[in-house]
């Protein structure tokens, strides 16, 4: 079955004729070509396809994209701010080694997004436990997190947003 | 992907109608976290799913003594539930053991019981909590000890029409205490074994005590034997080990890409003397 959905992406509101056995993760690269959010494992493990859904980190490649009508959805462009401006924690991974290949990395950074929003002093052991869903080949996690460290002292020092 | 379609009632009645126009082609959807994959890899055939994130009766939390959890609470509100994981411990570390924040972030309760696989997480602590669920359909209401709810790797007593409503759990007891351990590889792994106690003392003399294993047999196991060794007995590091020898005799574990019968084995005895252990010392501080 097919409808035609309405929902607010990356701040912009949007809609779309979606057909119902459709996931967010496919409707976003295909229909929307926003491309930033990957596909990896298709069965909500490696967090390459995580978007912000309301702020809160969900993997796309599991939601049944019906779901998204009246919501917020934010994807990696959604981070980057005017003139091609990085996001504070786009930034820290840059400046910190937390991108190597690069296909962790926009689920990564929304995963540590949604966590810095909700705690912007978050332990070493809190952000492991907020990235636990998020599989990265490349890095051996190390830099992620120290990227992850540098992104609350960052937001931090800047004041509320 | 097989094509479906996908319903979102606004109501449990509304919801029932649907599952029955469609006359056995429907499945019931909670967070799809489980659903979903099996659909991808077409293990479920469904022409259409009818979501039940819609349903705000479903949603709903009453912490008053004890518990009444809708089946579609989100991990995610119960992870942040600090009342619950007061009262419930064994159950909040449950949830927030379990795969990982975004997956947390849809997942519910209901689902997990509902996938029924062995080593769903929320069924130990539920099982030694003596947790009774609500299964409602068109045909009406019933209660289910969820010692009657599993029968196999993913079955249970559930008809394909009926939704699982509300989990309840009994106020504990005073001089209690609750306790759920997990061993997966790594962090967002389904258990390799998994295990939850549940004691209420007198001084150091245990008067009832309930264990749960999971992912060691067909279904999330009550192990009765092994509780009848703790009840009325002296907590001792003695007992504890002839616990542990009860525990691998008891579980019938397999062998498959996440550990060894034989390693499951041992493991059932060592997790579930430390549910005990860690039980009886919340019981005591309480």
């Amino acid at each position: 079955m097919k409808r035609v959905i309405e929902f607010t992406l990356n701040g912009n509101a949007v809609s779309a004729e979606v057909e119902s056995h459709k996931m967010l993760l496919e409707v976003l690269r295909d229909t929307f070509e926003l491309t930033g959010t990957k596909e990896g494992c298709s069965q909500g493990e490696c967090g390459a396809c995580t978007v912000l859904i309301d702020g809160v980190s969900i993997n796309s490649c599991l939601y049944p994209v019906f779901e998204v009508e009246g919501k917020s959805v934010t994807t990696i462009e959604g981070l980057v701010g005017e003139g091609g401006k990085l996001h504070p924690i786009q930034e820290a991974f840059v400046e910190n080694g937390g991108i190597q290949c690069g296909f962790c990395s926009p689920g990564m950074i929304l995963s540590a997004k949604a966590l810095l929003d909700e705690n912007a002093t978050p332990s070493e052991d809190e952000i492991k436990k907020g990235i636990s869903g998020n599989l990265c080949r490349c890095t051996g996690y190390v830099q992620i997190i120290d990227s992850i460290k540098d992104a609350a002292t960052q937001l931090s020092s800047e004041g509320p947003k | 992907m097989k094509k479906f379609d996908y319903y979102q009632p606004r109501s449990l009645q509304e919801a029932y109608g649907l599952m029955e126009k469609q006359k056995g082609e429907a499945r019931f959807i909670a967070g799809g976290t489980d659903i979903i994959w099996r659909v991808k890899q077409g293990l479920i055939e469904a022409g259409a799913l009818i979501s039940l994130r819609g349903i705000e009766e479903l949603a709903q939390i009453r912490l008053n003594g004890d518990l009444a959890l809708g089946s579609m609470v989100p991990f995610r509100t119960i992870e942040r539930n600090f009342s619950l994981a007061k009262a419930y411990p064994s159950l909040s570390e449950a949830v927030s053991l379990l795969a990982n924040p975004q997956v947390r972030n849809v997942a519910t309760v209901g689902g997990n019981l509902c996938n029924a696989a062995p080593s769903a997480d929320c069924a130990p602590p539920l099982i030694v909590l003596d947790a009774m669920l609500t299964l409602e359909g068109l045909g009406g209401k019933r209660d289910v000890p969820i010692g009657d709810f599993f029968k196999g790797p993913g079955k249970t007593c559930m008809e394909k029409t009926e939704v699982l409503t509300q989990i309840r759990v009994p106020k504990m007891a005073a001089n209690s205490g609750t306790s759920f351990l997990k061993k997966g590889r790594v962090s967002q792994d389904i258990a390799m074994v998994n295990a939850a106690a549940f004691l209420v003392m007198e001084g150091n003399v245990c008067r009832k005590c309930r264990l749960a294993v999971g992912a060691v047999a067909p279904i999330p196991l009550r192990l009765t034997d092994v509780e009848g060794m703790l009840e009325h007995q002296e907590i001792s590091a003695e007992l504890l080990d002839r616990v542990a020898e009860k525990v691998e005799q008891a579980v019938s574990p397999i062998t498959d890409v996440r550990s060894t019968a034989e390693y499951r084995r041992v493991l059932s005895g060592v997790l579930v003397k430390k549910a005990i252990r860690e039980a009886h010392q919340r019981a005591v501080q309480q």
